[in-house]
């Protein structure tokens, strides 16, 4: 390969370059994968933790599409969150996803109406991690998501509901400090996500959904940024351990914002949030080790 | 905790931790995004109406030269009628006269009390319509399917009468029907009081009126919230549906209660080659109505996008029929509406 990259070179012809680039990042991809193959080939452990909890709380709702004014009421919901290291950078690079979904129920200042809204949204990512002092532990990164939901007021007529949709590049950072209590690690940990940049669905300002039904397109994907639609995702957690599982309580707050096409829209979240923590190992190699 | 044994790293320079930190805090400095409120007093709640009418409502510019319309003269005049201990149904009635200023039957205020409206586009007008009668036409063996009451009469002519376009028809209920009418001469859909509903019952509707793709009209919606911020229009079409056809002549017959989904169903067919209408004009509608609230949770309702004819003509305010026809006394008198017998006179000749 690299003698007809050299051969293609000399040429010095415009597709000549352009292969040279494909062949160049393709045997560095390769060589990624390659490093990737070897060190599972090495693999030394992969620990991880999957929670699941479930939250009740309170949520503070607008939407001007729907209504001027602000609904606020009951929020319930449940989060299953998968953390691993990998063999990235020396395990350095841990894995996480969080999967969230919450229902709402909500009612206006007045008390004459109501809007039901909810909606489920996944998150992927990668943290880098470094241990400052003992017991203290680092993470940031970067995660890849998508949200999909809804909030249905239950008297208006041709602008009913509002949809929610987006996916985004948030910016991560999390804090974990393991401290001694009685012979137990109790662990601490503080994290935040940070939709940096992202496409988001948004009808026009007084575009109908009749209208987007019949197929009328009007800047209806946007592109999303914190100062357009700055989010915020914020969780402060305990872990104590039990006898069989870890479990964990603490405090989720969800900010959802956004302001485009003249539209304004927040749904502020604070839920108290429980449940329990699995530790597993993935292809538990200590034996395999061992042997060889 | 697993990430406790996991990584044993060295400790990042704090300078690049600091850095992150900083960033992060400065995202948190973006302002929250919230809506400009009003207080729930009669004040708030009239600045609070005025305002949404200004930035929502999308026929300002056009009743501005059609009536004369002047919104902010509006605000002066009836700010002057509050007064702080106005009770609340002094105040509903401030507030729907204000709002009536707009001669629009798709604009409403709801209390838990009452409903402020302007029905003066139908009250005004002679009804063109006795219930009765057109009860005696159909008599007590008529069909009915889903929202459709149908019959066919003495000369051969289908008679259909379609109430409300809320009344929901399916697919298989407009092919049972034309259907079964197949045979007639003709057909005399009588959608007269009929005050509107779905636009997909409308358009479903005249799907079978027509063999091939027509353009109806178009539609225009705000995209800011100035008086004259429009989106392009877009055309509207009615596709000729894939199912049972009606391939003879057709007559609708209108009045001034004609409004809404029935408005735009006539501006759909009144050009379809097979179709005539007859009767008054229909009461008009235009506007797809949005909802929004006051600071003291009474629902307002408005129209919020603008549909036009094939012509960009505005049809707010109805739709002339292409024959005129009035409901005669002399006829009622002798148990004949006059404009049924009209169209069945129109379809024999055709």
């Amino acid at each position: 390969m690299l003698h007809i990259n050299s051969n293609k070179r000399r040429k010095g012809t415009a597709p000549s370059h352009t292969v040279h680039h494909c062949v160049r990042w393709g045997c560095l991809l390769l060589s990624l994968l390659l490093t990737t193959f070897n060190a599972r080939s090495e693999d030394w452990s992969r620990q991880g933790t999957t929670s699941w909890m479930v939250g009740i709380g309170g949520v503070k709702q607008l939407d001007t599409y729907l209504s001027p004014l602000e609904y606020s009421g009951p929020q319930l919901s449940a989060l299953r969150e998968t953390q691993r290291n990998t063999h990235l950078a020396n395990g350095r690079v841990s894995f996480q996803s969080l999967l969230q979904g919450a229902l709402t129920y909500t009612e206006n200042d007045p008390s004459t109406a109501n809007d039901w809204g909810g909606h489920v949204n996944y998150d992927a990512g990668w943290h880098y991690n470094w241990q400052p002092a003992t017991g203290l532990q680092l993470m940031a990164g970067g995660m890849i998501g998508t949200d999909i939901g809804f909030l249905y007021n239950d008297r208006n007529g041709n602008n009913p509901a509002q949809a929610r949709l987006n996916v985004d590049v948030s910016a991560s950072a999390a804090a974990v400090y393991h401290l001694r209590l009685r012979h137990r690690f109790i662990g601490l940990r503080y994290q935040i996500n940070v939709p940096l940049a992202g496409c988001m669905f948004s009808p026009q300002y007084g575009q109908s959904y009749y209208e987007i039904s019949q197929g009328n397109r009007d800047h209806n994907a946007v592109f999303a940024h914190p100062f357009n639609a700055f989010s915020c995702w914020q969780m402060l957690s305990v872990d104590i351990p039990l006898k069989r599982y870890t479990l964990r309580t603490g405090y989720l707050c969800d900010i959802h914002q956004s302001h485009v096409n003249h539209i304004r829209v927040h749904d502020y979240s604070h839920s108290f949030m429980i449940g329990i923590v699995r530790h597993f190992t993935l292809h538990t190699p200590p034996l395999r080790q061992e042997k060889r | 905790m697993m990430t406790h044994s996991i990584f044993t790293t060295k400790p990042v320079a704090r300078r690049t931790w600091w850095c992150f930190l900083a960033a992060m805090f400065l995202l948190t400095t973006v302002s929250c995004v919230d809506e400009e409120g009003f207080d729930d007093t009669p004040e708030g709640n009239m600045e609070a109406l005025w305002q949404l009418i200004d930035q929502h409502y999308c026929f300002l510019d056009y009743k501005a030269e059609a009536i004369g319309l002047n919104w902010d003269e509006i605000h002066a005049t009836y700010r002057k009628r509050l007064n702080p201990k106005m009770s609340k149904m002094q105040l509903f009635e401030v507030l729907s006269e204000m709002l009536s200023e707009l001669q629009d039957g798709h604009v409403n205020l709801y209390s838990s009390a009452d409903v402020g409206r302007n029905w003066h586009w139908m009250e005004d007008y002679p009804k063109q319509l006795d219930h009765e009668l057109r009860e005696d036409y159909l008599g007590t063996d008529y069909r009915i399917a889903a929202g459709l009451k149908y019959r066919i009469l003495e000369d051969n002519i289908a008679y259909v009468v379609y109430e409300s376009f809320s009344d929901a028809i399916g697919e298989g209920n407009l092919d049972d029907v034309l259907y079964s009418l197949r045979l007639c001469d003709g057909l005399i859909l009588d959608i007269r009081g009929n005050g509107g509903g779905l636009l997909t019952n409308a358009e479903r509707l005249a799907a079978r009126f027509t063999n091939e793709k027509r353009l109806v009209g178009y539609i225009s919606h705000k995209t800011g919230r100035g008086h004259s911020d429009f989106s392009k229009p877009d055309a509207e079409y009615i596709e000729p549906s894939n199912r049972v056809r009606w391939q003879k002549p057709v007559v609708v017959l209108t009045n001034r209660e004609c409004y809404s989904a029935a408005n735009t169903f006539v501006r759909d067919v009144h050009n379809f080659p097979l179709v005539t209408t007859l009767g008054d004009q229909t009461g008009g509608g235009s506007g797809l109505p949005f909802h929004s609230e006051l600071p003291n949770g009474w629902s307002v309702r408005f129209s919020a996008c603008i549909m036009y004819d094939a012509e960009m003509n505005q049809i707010e305010f109805g739709i002339q029929p292409d024959i005129p026809c009035e409901l005669n006394d002399d006829d009622i008198r002798q148990g004949r509406d006059t404009l049924i017998e009209a169209a069945r006179q129109l379809l024999r000749n055709l």
